[in-house]
């Protein structure tokens, strides 16, 4: 098991925002992570990648305990993700976006950098060229040299998949990455997804747009920071808890 | 660049002994500290406190000289050291703080680490200062190259850090920590790097320019040091590597050589230079000179500066 989270639970004071969430994610799946506005699956993200504190349970990635780690660590141990909001650097380029997060493979030391001894130009060189083939691969080669901030909102979220990539994640977190995407990005982003699982990359996504089932393995439907179902896609579909979460319980015949 | 270096060198052939050389020696000093400066501040850290860290520099020095007869050799570098020090230590609680509350606080640690320096008795002299520092040199042409000397070689390393992959670090974790943390870039550790640093520089320059003076002076340091380093960095420019250099140059040299009998109104046209910039050129002076470079180029159908290379990471034009 790649990523398991136990008895997630997370207090904002009073609030209940997660409460006792159990989540798993084997190698090589798509896992997808829905649920109504408000239902607490972005704070799922933020407490597997440690930018918000746990308030208890315990979350395992590769059998070690990440529960208390910080976000850098967490990246450095293999968990990419993309945020929803401001995913990139908005005063890099596109491509110095991507060449900038190339921190952990290669990494090269503070002696190197300072002193530009030979392996870090080897590095640079060699981050130079990957940068670019991520750019294709998310097709964003014509834009590498735009401002990131000039970038329209679509080519911004694949900016924040291209980035995640070139953290070399194990792991890719994904936060609704088809958010205020037109059909044929959206199209084009389910793809690049697919892509992402055939080469290796287990996949966890936030969405609430349904059209994301279509590329899930197995789906964990959440509801007001509670788990109401799991299973395959076409289970939850039927499920009448999760159409009760999605549209109230008057819609369930 | 080049150019400007020559002249600087042979300077002192022409004006030796004289008080341009004073004034010079000064802006050297002022060069590095300002730019120690802004090298904190591409981390994304507004740092009141510089003229403290020079402050701390300087007593660092200014102490084991007096009392323990340290050769002034030992105690430059030690002064250097010593403001690394305390800047890393401060640098751990402070990374929790960002913009205007990174600022304030900064504001009263500077004042906290002047007054407890201060505070110090017979020590440090308290508020007239410790006099009695020995000197390095009889000769101020020596005090001059030694000057030139330690600025470029403190310019050459900030200007690798900001412009290799740590200051792309540093650029990366001012714009979005979370985004940064995301790619393991961690922020706390750049930001104490940054400040680390930074402050080996100020702590540096702060040492010599205690031993130039011959006494440590609190009134040479803490925040009247750091409102000149704040004027000069945004003057000249905050976004540009040799933004605070161009605003020593405008704000200190050029009134020193050529505005003297302005002197009792100098702060006048200071403030009217600052307010001007303020309200006009946000990227101060070298900003300007980017937009005239960027309009020229354009109208001579070039379209735009010329692309930087790829993969390096400049916010601005530094030029040369």
């Amino acid at each position: 098991m790649l990523l398991e989270i136990k008895g997630l639970t997370k207090r904002f004071g009073g609030l209940k925002a997660v409460g006792d969430f159990d989540i798993h994610v084997d190698e090589g799946e798509i896992v997808g992570l829905i649920g109504p506005n408000g239902a607490g699956k972005s704070t799922v993200f933020n407490l597997i990648t440690g930018v918000l504190p746990v308030t208890s349970g315990t979350n395992m990635f590769r059998d070690r305990d990440i529960t208390r780690s910080q976000p850098d660590q967490v990246a450095a141990l293999g968990i990419g993700r993309t945020f929803q909001l401001n995913p990139l650097f908005p005063e890099f380029t596109v491509l110095q976006n991507v060449t900038s997060s190339f921190q952990l493979h290669p990494c090269s030391s503070l002696f190197d950098i300072f002193f530009g001894t030979p392996k870090y130009r080897r590095n640079e060189r060699f981050i130079r060229e990957k940068a670019h083939e991520i750019l294709s691969l998310v097709g964003l080669s014509k834009e590498a040299n735009d401002l990131a901030r000039n970038l329209a909102h679509g080519h911004q979220k694949m900016l924040g998949v291209a980035r995640a990539l070139a953290t070399k994640p194990t792991l890719l977190l994904l936060d609704e990455p088809l958010a205020g995407m037109n059909p044929s990005e959206i199209q084009y982003s389910l793809d690049a997804i697919r892509g992402m699982r055939d080469n290796g990359i287990t996949v966890l996504i936030v969405e609430h747009n349904m059209q994301i089932l279509s590329l899930c393995d197995r789906v964990v439907v959440i509801s007001f920071g509670e788990k109401i179902c799991e299973g395959l896609p076409s289970e939850v579909r039927a499920n009448s808890e999760v159409i009760s979460a999605y549209f109230g319980a008057d819609y369930v015949c | 660049m080049g150019v400007v270096m020559i002249v600087l060198a042979l300077l002192p052939l022409a004006i030796s002994g004289s008080y341009y050389m004073h004034v010079l020696i000064l802006a050297f000093v002022y060069v590095v500290v300002s730019s120690g400066f802004r090298t904190i501040s591409i981390s994304g850290q507004f740092n009141i406190a510089q003229g403290a860290f020079m402050g701390v520099g300087a007593y660092a020095a200014a102490i084991p000289a007096v009392w323990l007869h340290w050769s002034p050799w030992v105690t430059i570098p030690l002064g250097a050291v010593a403001a690394t020090v305390v800047g890393s230590i401060i640098a751990y609680p402070f990374a929790r703080l960002r913009t205007v509350y990174y600022a304030m606080g900064t504001l009263f640690l500077g004042y906290v680490i002047m007054n407890l320096i201060t505070a110090g008795g017979k020590t440090t002299g308290m508020s007239t200062g410790l006099g009695g520092v020995q000197p390095l040199f009889s000769n101020r042409t020596h005090y001059y190259y030694l000057a030139f000397g330690l600025m470029v070689v403190s310019m050459a390393c900030m200007y690798r850090f900001e412009f290799s992959r740590i200051g792309v670090r540093m650029k990366a974790v001012a714009q979005s920590h979370q985004v940064a943390a995301s790619v393991g870039i961690g922020e706390r550790r750049n930001r104490i790097l940054a400040v680390a640093f930074g402050s080996f520089f100020t702590g540096l320059l702060g040492a010599f320019y205690c031993h130039y003076q011959g006494v440590a002076s609190p009134s040479s340091y803490g925040l009247g040091a750091t409102l000149l380093i704040i004027m000069y960095v945004l003057v000249g420019g905050l976004n540009s590597f040799w933004g605070p250099s161009v605003g020593v140059l405008i704000l200190l040299v050029i009134p020193e050589f050529y505005f003297r009998d302005l002197k009792g109104d100098l702060p006048y046209v200071t403030a009217a230079i600052l307010l001007i910039i303020a309200f006009t050129l946000p990227d101060g002076i070298v900003g300007l000179v980017n937009l005239v470079k960027n309009r020229i180029v354009k109208r001579l159908g070039r379209g735009g500066l010329p692309q930087q290379p790829e993969g390096e990471v400049r916010a601005d034009a530094p030029g040369d």
